[in-house]
């Protein structure tokens, strides 16, 4: 195809959204909506998925040395995290000595009577380990059970349930968000296929004429694709700048609720660093609908 | 040029169109098909420009197989022929310029050759000077013109009228057919169906005359049949 047929291709479709002003704006109201679910979904699933990534990161192995381990047992376990910390499994880790256990408990009970009997001496002494990667977690676990100094049943600690517990929801969640975002496709896709049908009927005589003269298929095509896919993209902009100023609306309403809560291990993200990603999103999935949806009316109606 | 061999045309509602019909059109003819309404004559036509296909038999057009043709091919198929149709069907919001040059961008003439050809093609046919009225400025006659030089404008070597004079009044009539008398005589061949005895009669051309699908006769400078 020539570069002149490309242009004046491209200007038909053009002047086509111009035309049809009404079903045109239709169409791209719809993009815009559907994507402003799309992109509504997908910020909460990025949400929810970097804080549980950041809980993940932040999950500590506690191991509890036992009352009477000795300073050779204790020695036995420290040589093992650091030879871990080397290896680039442990990313950092502090002890608690036996005093400091002994004086967070006082500050914590604050009663007395239920200090009697409790001395320095019978508090045991522990570790707090952060791991690189919580993939780490179980050989690491495993490991640190055969130490003598360390009691395998009750001494080590780690939440990783909770979080496998998260993470399967999170998962359904994603499987939600797949779910909706095809049908919102589909319903999307097939408004914009209407509207390019109607424009395919309002210019049923020139694609007769068109027919009749010669024209290749492609050059019958091409407008109205033209047509569907600058649709798509006005409406994935449109909806990108609505979805912004949304979201931001959104995080500071939810930070206020968060912080009023003191659940500050949460955070909602900032919009500016995901902005080109959604952008991109947006546009891909803006092109995709509108392109699919005038070729599908294209190929049904324009039996050339 | 243009030959059908044993072609059967049965539409899918059952409505026969054409039945065992065997006829060529040699280059340089100019032949009326004539019938009444329902005889075949626009089935004819159709076969010829792939609008339909032959349900049995064989129908070729300038070297083309048009009864089993790839999709691909048929719009060189078309631009080997030149259409005019009873009802014109120009776009309305071109002027008659650009609905002869439209006919030269689809297909990608260039600039230059549309330039040349397009003021060529309204001249022929005697409309210079409405080269920029819109088909609502024009009368009838003048409008057909502008169809006539549109289907000519990428030299075709065959051109089919259907029913070319049927909204037009006699005077103008015999105007577009003296045209299409001339355009012959440069050597396209010419196929009008029409069923105006008067120009058929006077203009002694061969007709094929259809009836109920079938050809009833065949003559070189035929008349319209007598009704006997």
């Amino acid at each position: 195809m020539k570069i002149r047929t490309i242009r004046l291709l491209a200007k038909e479709g053009t002047s086509n959204i111009y035309k049809n002003k009404l079903m045109s704006f239709a169409s791209i109201m719809t993009v815009v909506a559907a994507l402003f679910f799309l992109g509504i979904l997908l910020l909460i699933a990025i949400n929810i998925t970097t804080n549980i990534e950041s809980m993940k990161r932040d999950l500590e192995v506690t191991v509890f040395l036992n009352v009477s381990a000795s300073a050779f047992e204790r020695e036995e376990v420290v040589t093992y995290i650091e030879q871990q910390q080397t290896a680039g499994v442990v990313a950092q880790y502090r002890t608690e000595s036996k005093e400091q256990a002994f004086e967070n408990i006082r500050s914590e009970l604050k009663n007395d009577d239920l200090l009697k009997g409790l001395t320095v001496e019978n508090m045991p002494e522990s570790f707090y380990i952060k791991l690189t990667n919580p993939a780490f977690s179980d050989n690491f676990i495993e490991k640190l059970k055969t130490f003598s100094g360390v009691n395998a049943d009750y001494g080590i600690g780690y939440d990783k349930a909770e979080l496998e517990k998260l993470e399967g929801f999170l998962k359904i969640f994603n499987f939600v968000i797949m779910a909706l975002l095809v049908v919102l496709m589909i319903i999307a896709v097939f408004l914009i296929s209407n509207t390019i049908r109607l424009t395919v009927f309002a210019r049923r005589r020139e694609i007769e004429i068109m027919k009749y003269v010669g024209a290749l298929d492609s050059f019958i095509r091409w407008p109205f694709i033209v047509e569907g896919i600058l649709i798509g993209f006005i409406g994935a902009a449109l909806s990108f700048l609505l979805t912004s100023q949304a979201y931001t609306w959104l995080q500071n309403v939810l930070n206020s609720i968060l912080i009023s809560f003191r659940l500050t291990t949460l955070s909602i993200l900032e919009f500016g660093p995901v902005a080109l990603r959604i952008f991109m999103v947006y546009s891909i999935f803006g092109i995709i609908i509108g392109g699919i949806g005038s070729l599908l009316s294209v190929r049904k109606h324009l039996n050339v | 040029m243009i030959r059908f061999v044993d072609t059967t045309k049965i539409y899918s509602n059952g409505v026969v169109g054409l039945k065992n019909c065997t006829v060529s059109v040699e280059k340089g003819e100019f032949v009326f098909v004539i019938g009444a309404s329902g005889s075949g004559k626009s089935t004819f036509l159709k076969l010829i420009m792939h609008e339909e296909v032959p349900t049995e038999g064989e129908v070729y057009v300038n070297g083309y197989s048009v009864h089993n043709m790839p999709r691909s091919e048929i719009p060189f198929l078309r631009r080997s022929l030149g259409v005019v149709f009873q009802d014109f069907r120009l776009l309305p919001n071109k002027t008659a310029y650009d609905n002869v040059a439209f006919a030269m961008q689809i297909v990608e003439a260039t600039p230059r050759e549309i330039r040349r050809q397009v003021p060529l093609a309204l001249g022929l046919v005697g409309l210079s000077k409405k080269a920029k009225a819109y088909p609502h400025q024009m009368s009838g006659g003048e409008q057909q013109r502008v169809v006539l030089a549109r289907a000519l404008v990428n030299n075709p070597a065959v051109l089919i009228a259907d029913e070319p004079t049927g909204n037009l009044d006699p005077k103008t009539s015999w105007e577009i057919m003296n045209l299409l008398e001339e355009i012959n005589q440069r050597g396209t061949t010419v196929i009008v169906a029409t069923h105006e005895k008067d120009i058929v009669d006077t203009m002694k051309k061969r007709v094929i005359a259809l009836e109920r699908g079938e050809i009833k006769s065949d003559e070189q400078k035929g008349l319209y049949f007598n009704e006997n």
